[in-house]
């Protein structure tokens, strides 16, 4: 049986704790990714960066996601960890670990799940710009949230 | 069916254009299309940003013919940046 854990946190993300997590011995390949605060694009600098959420919503989604990508990717286990409130650069915003069999599920489930998490899941982050101004960011276009099927 | 007062949950960038972290709407009842009329007449600041967002109707997203229930938990949710 699979395990799945998706959490919410207002404190640094432990990530070897994430990658631990998932450990299997039915598994042979084990991935963690790890999103952080990015203090240069181009020549822009930032700051930080400022989370928050939907929080009901959101671990409903990311534990939603998860049991789609264990099934989809017939992983042995799998987690989600997302920060809340201000994550300084160079930080974890997000973990995903995932484990499976083989590699390329692993690796394909941890990418799947980044992107569904980027369009779907109700988190926001705020940029503070190096003149200090603090931006939220809400890309252009409709919502990639509206109606999926996302199970119960 | 009697007017009720529906809390509207608002986050980000529309709760910092709205000034507020929810709207007060008052509601007898109707679709989620019908209550993003009353959203938008009630703070004209969000009209632009709740045009691009979903609503999620006790803790699941809705599509604008959903049935929003006097007793809904109703939040408007902008297009997200996690990640």
């Amino acid at each position: 049986m699979a395990v799945v854990a998706c959490r919410l946190v207002h404190e640094e993300i432990d990530t070897a704790a994430v990658l631990a997590s998932v450990a299997d011995a039915a598994a042979g390949a084990h991935v963690l990714f790890v999103g952080t605060t990015r203090g240069v694009t181009g020549d822009v600098v930032t700051l930080g960066l400022e989370y928050e959420a939907h929080e009901p919503l959101a671990q409903a989604l990311l534990g939603n996601l998860a049991d789609e990508a264990v099934r989809t990717y017939a992983l042995t286990s799998c987690a989600v960890v997302h920060r809340l409130g201000a994550v300084p650069v160079g930080s974890a915003s997000v973990a995903v670990a995932t484990s499976a069999p083989h590699r390329r599920e692993a690796f394909a489930a941890a990418e799947w799940l980044m992107e569904r998490i980027k369009c779907d899941v109700p988190i926001w982050k705020r940029e503070e710009a190096a003149d200090g101004s603090r931006t939220w960011v809400h890309p252009d276009g409709p919502s990639a949230a509206v109606v999926p099927e996302h199970g119960s | 069916m009697a007017a009720t007062t529906l809390r509207v949950h608002l986050f980000a960038g529309m709760a910092e254009a709205a000034g507020a972290r929810h709207l007060a709407i008052a509601w007898s009842g109707g679709t989620v299309g019908e209550l993003r009329s009353a959203v938008a007449a009630a703070c004209p600041a969000i009209v632009a940003l709740l045009a691009r967002s979903a609503i999620a109707i006790d803790g699941r997203y809705a599509t604008d013919a959903s049935a929003v229930p006097v007793t809904a938990d109703v939040a408007v949710i902008p297009p997200v940046s996690g990640g």
